[in-house]
């Protein structure tokens, strides 16, 4: 037998992560106070940024790639972590589940994603979608006394094994045209052998569009989106709403722009039309929403339909705009999830707009930090929304298509209806009784880093731009 | 020809097997012909000359999470769920794009070109024999998505635990 | 570090600290960080000032905000001689304002609010004169606005003070929506919205026409026109003057620093900056200058007969902004920017004068005051200094820059050169004729309000009159700087700007000169002296003339009817046909349709959108196997 250790530099951090992962789940047993392992989860992704910064390459014969593009993903995914931790810790109080295995299945999510940003292979990207997609089905249906919950774990994993049996469909299928599953050697042996034009190359794209459409929540693979964001614990909405979302942008980019560069023009066309029907359903049927989260949660769609620009202008000017998106996305929804979440308190919701009404009188604060993220959702100057708006505008239009752009301004205007809702609410009504907040250190420590993140990157863009394309620098 | 035969009785008798499965409204109907669907299942392993895959099969799936369905089945007071009159509202809706969704995946599959065999030739496995050439390459070059498949287990044990224990109510 | 980059930002940290602590934390001390800011921008403009004079101008980019292919957005300051002498009128005068509004402003309970807004005004002023490209201009054009409205607004529990708020925001809205076509016409043709290479580029377009609204026209003069829409919004000139007068219900500093000394002033500062497009456009400058001259004259002559202290002296402001742009429109930018500069000293001195007053006699009307010459000598003494200055008498800042600008029009090539002048020399003899009268039925012969107000009367806190102090020797010493060499002068100011707008070719000779300079200030001691007649001597004149003239009277008194005129063709109208089809039409949902319709198009459908979404996993799972179907069927038939 000729076994070889395999060169683990590269993967030090997903090796280190999981360790501490799994250190973390054993350590639970013996810890009664949760925050401590709230507080160990984030250590750890603290210590895996370092490790993570001086890791590259490729290894286990290629099946995984540690390159900028990852990286920066990678990032992202911290970001999410860190802050939604944070908000947890009350959070998962209140809503009397707080258990440490929450925290591990965080970071096994986390695992998850980070193997997907560093697929190089369609198998490892597959298991690496389980393992992200089966720790957040878990995390969905986290508070098992309600139905709610319940319900959007159980539709989550359901519609999720259906994309997942698309996504094994079609990655069979380019297993069986190409006979390989390395996304490099995908490309060649394509020109190789000729199959741009094959229309069973063009199902299998198509099959693996469905799949990531269904995780970056596309219409019309989007109908999952909306029930699981209003049953799942509102954290764990935060953090659905940015990770998956993130990762399946990120082996979008990979898989499509790597394997299938040479085959641009077909799925360009089909990402066109998903990302109008998605920008349309998401700001459409936002405003008919009462419930904050679900309102979000077609935002959310929307907002995949405003970055899917940046993968259709399919070029590193696009992706690195896309990414930029991605970064400031994180940023300022999970600040709005983290407002969201001081509004529940023991026995209050606070999840119906109505909730709002008037909360610029008795919380002055809270009101305010929710305006600077409805103008950066809504993408105001000068907050950072509007700054990555405006950069995958440009992408998109400088690849030729601006009557897209128009139409991506036109649904952007419509958005505006409902964010500002919530800011005419919150300022130009009287209140009907006073909400209590709850408040802590760890949610107060997120808004202000994300309060600060989205108007720094809205006033000073080009560092976060650059430290994208930077990333993108030999992709 | 034979062969050819015999897989074309295997591949039928899934998708029937399949959707009987699905229809029946006694779930212990359903759970034995799922046995029998396994059984096929194993047997076209068989015609791929993965016997080692078909023996899995068989004492994975057959023999233990059938088991394990069964006990659930029977434990779960299932008889009131029988009442429910129709399981899924809009079937036509559904077997209508069902049906269309594979007309047009045939019709473009028809443009399918197989790619050139690997290294693992039939001769090769028939004379390395399948177990050992799948465990070689479990351990070598698959050993990464291997590695995450366990990673994918815990996290469902993890999950499995979670959910299902009950705890303090406070 | 360059030191220059401190300039706006003072300010803008001034406001952050008031905005964020101003209410709870320093409460009474809130003119602590403005006025300090403002202050260290002074200093530091000082400092640039004699950097620039040696020769070193800055144009350089600090940051790149946005990059795109050929689309380049950066914070770019653009330091040179117009921008150096924007910074010392701009810091300067500011500075004084905000020490005089500490007791201005003392007690009011909005007292953090307005320092923080006077702050973040001087922010985006700085910004919009040091800017080196247009959209920064931009962002300090819109943003001064934006404070302006605050300000104007600044007592808004007062319904009129609301309003007017409104109307400065809404007319110039007008003007704002042609000055941003300017700037995008210019991002068209050039490709850049940087200064240098757009004026470096611009002769090579002369006779370039571009078809705008069905007509051809001339590519330059259509930028400049545009441009000029801003302006005219901006420094409130004819047509779009109306808002300037009703700005008075802001707090008197606001009227001083914003309505007076610089953003009204921005628009001849722009012009001023875009002097090599506007020199390349013969009619466009032809109606720069014609449009300053209308202005001038009629804002002059209502100014005679207003009763609102502080409205005579906003009347005067257009009068004297008009004449900035004659200067301009006749290619004596540098005429211009001097009188812009002089202004901003006798104009800030006569509002907060006039502030002095007000908070004295706690109203507007000079005809309820009188005789206030011995309750307050201080404030007195400036503002008959500061419409000494203003009316042009020599030796006075005024008479210097005002002297230039006839003698510009006089001698220029310009072919409505003559007529402007002759506008020139009418205006020169009303605007010591009102700025007197002014002065004497507030501060001579006997008070005429009530004995509970007299009692009152009381001369300001030193906090208020050593600004005035300081203002009246501007107003008197700030037009030495220019004195023409036909009085022995140098002219440093001219030759000072002269690397950036240039020298103006005259034609005339010393004796030519000297004549029309005697003429005007013949004219602007008639005035003085018929104003000193009306007024102390024979005070039933006015009356009477008021009574036999009514025509005129009644004409000058509204203002010439033009906010009773915009009311009658824009604002019923509009009300009329808005009320006609709501009311008239509401069953026939023709507005409704529009107005209400398509968001509730959007909303019915979003309600029907929303339907699709039942909650049941069979849907779901059917949606996406459909939609699966589409795609795939899509590119099987594209294909």
């Amino acid at each position: 037998m000729n076994f070889q250790v395999p060169e683990l530099g590269p993967i030090v951090p997903e090796l280190i992560l999981t360790t501490l992962a799994l250190i973390i789940l054993i350590a639970d047993l013996f810890i009664k106070r949760k925050e401590i392992v709230a507080l160990m989860s984030i250590a750890s992704i603290i210590i895996v940024t370092f490790a993570l910064i001086s890791s590259s390459g490729t290894t286990f014969g290629g099946m995984f790639i540690s390159d900028g593009y990852s990286t920066f993903f990678k990032i992202v995914f911290f970001i999410n972590v860190i802050l939604c931790v944070l908000i947890s810790m009350k959070y998962i109080i209140i809503e009397k589940i707080n258990y440490g295995e929450y925290y591990s299945l965080i970071l096994f999510s986390t695992i998850g994603m980070m193997l997907m940003a560093s697929a190089a292979d369609l198998i490892v990207l597959y298991l690496g979608l389980e393992l992200m997609a089966l720790s957040t089905y878990i995390l969905a249906g986290f508070i098992k006394h309600e139905t709610r919950s319940n319900e959007a774990a159980l539709k989550y994993m359901l519609l999720g094994a259906f994309s997942s049996a698309f996504l094994l469909y079609g990655i069979s299928m380019v297993y069986g045209l190409t006979g390989t599953t390395d996304i490099k050697t995908i490309a060649a042996i394509i020109s190789e052998r000729g199959l741009e034009g094959n229309s069973a190359i063009l199902l299998s794209i198509m099959l693996l569009t469905v799949a990531f459409g269904f995780k970056i929540a596309a219409a019309p693979f989007h109908m999952w989106a909306p029930d699981v964001y209003e049953g799942a614990p509102t954290a764990i909405t935060a953090f659905m709403s940015v990770g998956p979302k993130a990762a399946g942008f990120a082996v979008l980019g990979r898989v499509f722009m790597v394997a299938f560069a040479s085959i641009k023009i077909d799925w360009a066309t089909i990402l066109i039309i998903m990302s109008i029907l998605t920008m349309g359903v998401g700001n459409i049927v936002a405003l008919s929403q009462t419930n904050i989260k679900r309102m979000l949660a077609y935002s959310s769609i929307a907002h995949a339909g405003y970055a899917l620009l940046g993968i259709i202008a399919a070029n590193n000017e696009g992706l690195a705009s896309m990414m930029n998106y991605m970064m400031i996305y994180a940023f300022m929804n999970i600040g709005a999830f983290a407002v969201i979440i001081m509004l529940r308190s023991e026995g209050f919701r606070g999840e119906d707009i109505n909730d709002y009404t008037g909360l610029a009188k008795h919380h002055p604060w809270a009101a305010a930090l929710m305006l600077i993220f409805m103008f950066s959702l809504t993408g105001i100057p000068p907050t950072a929304g509007f700054i990555g708006k405006l950069y995958i505008f440009l992408a998109a239009i400088n690849a030729g298509y601006t009557w897209l752009v128009v139409i991506a301004v036109i649904f952007s205007a419509i958005s505006a209806f409902f964010y500002l809702r919530i800011v005419m609410f919150m300022y130009m009504r009287e209140p009907k009784d006073e909400v209590v907040l709850t408040t802590s250190a760890g949610t107060g420590f997120v808004l202000g880093i994300t309060t600060i993140a989205v108007l720094f990157i809205g006033v000073f863009p080009s560092y976060l731009l650059g430290f994208a394309r930077a990333a993108l620098a030999g992709f | 020809m034979i062969l050819e035969l015999f897989f074309a009785y295997f591949a039928f008798a899934i998708i029937v097997l399949s959707i009987v499965v699905i229809t029946r409204r006694n779930p212990v109907h359903s759970v034995l012909w799922m046995l029998l669907l396994f059984f096929h299942i194993a047997s076209v392993y068989l015609f791929l000359n993965a016997e080692f895959m078909a023996a899995v099969q068989l004492i994975v799936y057959a023999g233990g999470i059938m088991v394990l369905f069964l006990f659930v089945v029977l434990l779960v007071h299932i008889k009131e769920e029988i009442k429910i009159s129709k399981f899924i509202g809009a079937w036509s809706a559904g077997f209508t794009f069902a049906a269309a969704l594979f007309v047009v995946v045939a019709l473009s599959l028809r443009s399918f070109v197989v790619a050139p065999p690997g290294k693992y030739t039939i001769e090769l496995i028939q004379q390395e024999t399948h177990t050992k050439a799948l465990g070689k390459l479990l351990y070598t070059e698959f050993l990464f998505p291997f590695e995450i498949a366990a990673l994918i287990l815990t996290v469902a044990i993890v999950g499995a635990l979670v959910l299902a224990k009950r705890r303090l109510k406070s | 570090m360059k030191l220059y980059v401190l300039i706006p930002f003072l300010p803008l940290a001034a406001f952050i600290i008031n905005i964020l602590l101003g209410k709870e934390v320093l409460r009474n001390k809130a003119h602590w960080p403005s006025c300090l800011a403002i202050i260290g921008s002074f200093i530091i403009s000082v400092i640039t000032l004699f950097d620039v004079i040696n020769g070193r101008v800055i144009n350089e980019d600090l940051y790149t905000w946005i990059i795109s292919g050929k689309f380049q957005v950066s914070i770019g300051f653009l330091v040179d001689q117009l921008t150096a002498v924007m910074l010392i009128v701009v810091t300067c005068v500011g500075s004084l304002i905000h020490i005089y509004s500490i007791g201005y402003m003392h007690g009011d309970k909005g007292y953090y609010r307005f320092f923080a807004y006077m702050s973040l005004f001087v922010f985006f002023m700085l910004m919009l004169v040091m800017a080196n490209n247009f959209l920064l201009l931009y962002v300090g054009w819109e943003g001064v606005g934006l404070c302006s409205y605050f300000l104007i607004g600044f007592w808004y529990e007062k319904r009129a003070a609301a309003d007017a708020g409104k109307k400065a925001f809404i007319v110039n809205r007008f003007g704002d929506f042609g000055f941003a076509l300017g700037i995008f016409m210019i991002f068209l043709t050039f490709g850049t919205i940087h200064y240098a290479p757009v004026f470096s580029e611009v002769k090579n377009f002369v006779g370039h026409t571009v078809n705008f609204l069905g007509f051809e026209v001339d590519l330059i003069t259509l930028i400049a026109l545009l441009l000029f829409c801003g302006a005219v919004g901006k420094s409130a000139q004819i047509p779009l003057h109306v808002w300037l007068p009703d700005a008075m219900e802001g707090p008197t500093p606001v009227s001083a620093l914003i309505h007076a000394a610089t953003m009204v002033t921005a628009g001849v500062f722009m012009v001023a900056r875009c002097n090599a497009i506007f020199s390349l456009s013969p009619d466009a400058m032809i109606v720069v200058a014609i449009v300053g001259a209308i202005t001038s004259l009629l804002a002059a002559t209502i100014a005679c007969v207003q009763n609102d202290i502080k409205r005579i002296i906003a009347y005067s402001t257009l009068s004297h902004l008009g004449m900035m742009f004659i200067a301009c429109g006749v290619g004596a930018y540098a005429a211009g920017v001097f009188h812009l500069y002089t202004h901003a000293f006798f104009k800030a001195l006569l509002f907060l004068a006039a502030g002095s007053v007000i908070h004295a006699v706690v109203h507007n009307d000079i005809q309820r005051m009188g005789g206030l010459k011995k309750y307050m000598p201080i404030t007195y003494a400036v503002m008959f200094i500061g419409a000494l200055s203003a009316g042009g008498i020599p030796g006075l800042a005024g008479f210097f820059s005002k002297d230039e600008i006839i003698w510009s029009a006089f001698a220029s090539h310009s072919e409505v050169g003559k007529f402007v002048w002759i506008m020139l020399t009418a205006v020169a003899f009303f605007t010591p004729f009102y700025s007197f009268r002014m002065i004497f039925l507030t501060f001579h012969g006997k008070f005429r309000g009530t004995h509970h107000e007299e009692h009152h009367l009381h001369e300001s806190p030193n906090v208020m009159t050593i600004p005035l102090m300081i203002l009246a020797a501007g107003a008197i010493a700030a037009g030495w700087a220019g004195i023409p060499s036909v009085l022995g002068g140098g002219a440093h100011f001219a030759h000072f700007l002269e690397p950036v707008v240039g020298h103006p070719e005259f034609h005339g000779t010393h004796a030519q000169e000297f004549g029309v300079m005697g003429l005007s200030t013949t004219i602007a001691l008639i005035g003085l002296v018929i104003a000193f007649v009306f007024y102390i001597r024979k005070t039933d004149i006015p009356v009477m003339l008021a009574r036999k003239f009514k025509f005129f009277y009644v004409v000058l008194f509204n203002k010439y009817f033009v906010d009773e005129l915009y009311n009658l063709i824009i604002i019923k109208p509009t009300f009329w046909i808005a009320r006609k089809f709501l009311v008239g039409f509401t069953d026939a949902k023709i507005i409704e349709g529009i107005v209400n319709g398509v968001p509730k198009a959007i909303g019915v459908f979003s309600n029907k959108l929303r339907r699709v979404h039942t909650g049941i996993v069979h849907h779901y799972g059917i949606f996406m196997a459909a939609g699966a179907f589409f795609i795939i069927l899509y590119v099987l038939l594209w294909r």
